[in-house]
């Protein structure tokens, strides 16, 4: 995302979601785990072309890791089969629940790394533009960028607010019922000093002629470019070779 | 009344503009508990709230658009869409029925959302992700397995102690800041009515 | 030529129980500045939301009488068609950005864009505005991140890039430091030259004062005086309403109490240091 200049980066919002499709369509045309596992490092070198490596590796690092490894604990153990391959006491490890936990980490990692960097390589303001000129009204538009917004100002008042509450002595540490009790006193100012301008947010949009019944217009452009039909094109002829391949198999 | 007209209705400016509150809510929430290190989500505040003031319907969005906005760091988060969508729609109908006008009636409520997260939740753990889901209770549901259960009975367990204790304190937290809020403000609302205290 | 006309007009707020506004008849002519005073509850805002149509379109509640914008009565006006007659500021600088937008230039062409504005004339229109209030330096800063003062003059840029006839300005200056005042009200002198209608809220007495054609005071939902500036701040009577007075104006009611008539009742520093010359000079000569 840093790198303007990688080709990647540059593609439409709408071809780069097309790239994420075909990565989990191939995870699920391609039979067993193989392919499928193998999704990430694909992903891992396009977050790289896209100047992204670092994000996207620990993104997906603290999204999979430890569901992949619960998974493989819970299905290894527990899943009913009598191929043993390893046991201790009354634990045994079974061949068919650690194919099954192959099989079922495999599809998530395709999916959810495919998706990890689709939204490395997009920023999120291109990705609304395009869902625009789609047509998706401005009211959904508005609630998707006002919330992006509004999370990291929302967080940093939090920080703000249980400051002040530790020098006023409130409790943010120690026991639990008392850390509980710390919570409300925290939340509570925050949310209803929010909740509250939401009435004056409302006469700034009226004021900004945000109901009017026209058809809005953008000073933020995107272009398509050729690059853009060409990836577009390559991937339904390799999604097509793929499928025509694991229907003559 | 079609459903078309019904949720223009709902979808008032003022209604729309709480939904990003109450995804930033559901956030805030989620960062809080990390910080103050307790074992629960706390992650459905905001779509409560904003189910209890906004109707069935803002509840829905706020929760659907809470777990797309996670997403977009953790797409694990996508599959588990319809949990929070299913929140705020129950708590949107039992606050329109006045269950949320009283505290004993909220802990009712909170067992009836709790219910629903299990009917909702637990297909989509253990059918996608075997019993997981890659959060801290994933040991509960082990220790069950261990014990001998089999995999539904033992993401049921697991479901029943830790979101009933979650569901209970977001509910009352909601409940609590919901007391606080301005007659005048909630007149506004087209479900803010029914938490105006009479004098 | 008037451009607002007021007739009997009462309102009361839903869930309350009496009027906030209770037979106001105002006037507005066209490209004059009228100061809204009174003490706080007095009704300022509600007829300034009244006058934007805020009331009735999104605070419901009881409407009475008769609001006239151009002729055209507040109810048959449409919210959109409205916002290029009428702009708002408020006091409030943190609820006044969209929300939305990731930098100023991109701000102020909000209101533009949800007109349907075509985008070439829309970047020429926010860089005239953006020239003319001196706020190229902030052009590509996120609107969040700026301060009280800067937050407030990036909303009255996005109000004037829509060229509305009427500003209605309630309070801008009151979570302000001094310096943010000031260029504020240098905004506002910049709008009147251009002969916009400016209907304000401001409690600093002085700034009006300097500023205002005329003066509409309102105390408990009822017009209590209104007529031009001097007449209004040179009447003792304002003040029984619950209305500051400049302090020179204080000045020479005691002057006069005290038997020592300056003559007239000065407004400004500039007319009162001119009085006492005159008086002192009078008084040497007698």
């Amino acid at each position: 995302m840093n790198n303007e200049r990688s080709m990647l980066s540059r593609l439409y919002p709408t071809t780069k979601f097309m790239i994420t499709i075909a990565l989990c369509l191939a995870a699920f045309i391609v039979p067993g785990y193989g392919f499928s596992y193998a999704v990430l490092p694909i992903c891992m070198v396009l977050a790289y072309f896209a100047g992204s490596f670092k994000e996207f590796s620990n993104l997906a690092i603290k999204a999979l890791l430890m569901i992949v490894v619960f998974i493989f604990i819970l299905q290894s153990f527990f899943y009913p089969g009598h191929d043993i391959l390893w046991s201790w006491g009354i634990f045994s490890i079974k061949r068919e629940g650690v194919e099954f936990a192959l099989f079922l980490t495999s599809k998530i990692v395709a999916v959810a790394s495919a998706f990890i960097l689709f939204f490395r390589i997009t920023k999120v303001k291109d990705l609304v533009h395009s869902l625009e000129q789609i047509g998706l009204p401005s009211k959904v538009t508005y609630v998707i960028l006002s919330t992006l917004q509004l999370i990291p100002e929302m967080k940093k008042l939090t920080l703000v607010i249980m400051d002040a509450q530790k020098t006023r002595g409130v409790e943010t540490e120690g026991k639990l019922l008392v850390r509980m009790k710390a919570f409300l006193p925290t939340l509570s100012p925050l949310i209803l000093g929010s909740v509250a301008s939401t009435e004056e947010r409302v006469l700034t949009l009226e004021s900004r002629a945000f109901s009017a019944n026209v058809k809005k217009s953008s000073i933020y452009t995107l272009e398509k470019t050729k690059y853009d039909r060409l990836v577009q094109i390559l991937l339904i002829v390799l999604l097509a070779i793929l499928i025509v391949w694991r229907v003559a198999l | 009344m079609g459903i078309k007209r019904g949720l223009k209705y709902d979808f008032s400016l003022l209604a729309i503009l709480l939904i990003p509150i109450g995804i930033a809510i559901n956030f805030v929430g989620a960062q809080i508990i990390l910080l103050l290190k307790l074992p629960i989500y706390l992650n459905t505040i905001g779509t409560i709230l904003t189910a209890m003031i906004g109707g069935p319907w803002v509840g829905m969005v706020t929760g659907a658009s809470t777990n797309l906005v996670v997403g977009i760091t953790n797409p694990v988060s996508f599959a588990f869409t319809p949990v929070q969508m299913a929140v705020g729609l129950v708590v949107g109908l039992l606050a329109m029925k006045g269950m949320y006008t009283k505290l004993w009636k909220v802990i009712l409520a909170s067992m009836a959302v709790v219910l629903t997260v299990l009917i909702v939740a637990s297909p989509i753990q253990v059918l996608m992700f075997g019993g997981a889901t890659g959060n801290s209770s994933d040991a509960v549901v082990a220790t069950f397995l261990a014990s001998g259960q089999q995999i539904w009975t033992a993401v049921f367990s697991t479901k029943i102690l830790v979101e009933s204790v979650d569901k209970i304190i977001s509910n009352v937290i909601a409940f609590v800041i919901v007391m606080k809020m301005s007659p005048r403000y909630l007149s506004k609302l087209n479900y803010g009515a029914i938490f105006i205290k009479k004098k | 030529m008037s451009i607002i006309t007021i007739k009997n007009l009462s309102y009361q707020y839903p869930i309350s129980e009496s009027d906030a506004l209770k037979d106001v008849s105002v006037t507005i002519e066209r490209g004059k500045l009228y100061a809204l005073v009174g003490a706080n509850g007095g009704g300022k805002t509600t007829l300034c939301n009244v006058i934007r149509g805020f009331i009735p379109h999104f605070y419901k509640g009881d409407l009475r009488g008769e609001v006239l914008i151009e002729g055209k009565d507040i109810r048959e006006w449409g919210m959109g068609e409205l916002s290029q007659k009428v702009g708002y500021v408020f006091q409030n600088p943190f609820t006044q950005i969209s929300g939305v937008k990731d930098n100023v230039f991109e701000e102020i062409a909000f209101g533009l864009e949800n007109l349907g504005m075509e985008p070439g004339l829309i970047r020429e229109k926010v860089d005239q505005v953006i020239r003319m209030l001196e706020i190229d330096y902030l052009r590509d800063k996120n609107p969040f991140e700026l301060s009280g003062g800067q937050k407030q003059r990036v909303a009255l840029a996005s109000i004037i890039v829509m060229e509305p006839d009427v500003l209605v300005i309630d309070e801008p200056t009151s979570q302000l430091d001094p310096k943010g005042t000031e260029e504020v009200f240098k905004i506002i002198e910049l709008m009147k030259n251009k002969g916009k209608t400016i209907i304000l809220v401001e409690h600093k007495i002085e700034l009006i004062a300097e500023y205002a054609d005329y003066i509409i005071l309102l105390n408990e939902g009822e017009v209590a005086m209104q007529g031009s500036t001097r007449e209004i701040l040179t009447d003792e009577r304002a003040l029984t309403f619950g209305a500051a007075l400049p302090q020179y104006s204080l000045f020479g009611m005691e002057m006069r109490r005290r038997g020592m008539d300056l003559g007239s009742i000065p407004l400004t520093e500039k007319e009162a240091i001119e009085a006492v010359k005159t008086w002192m000079k009078k008084g040497v000569n007698a």
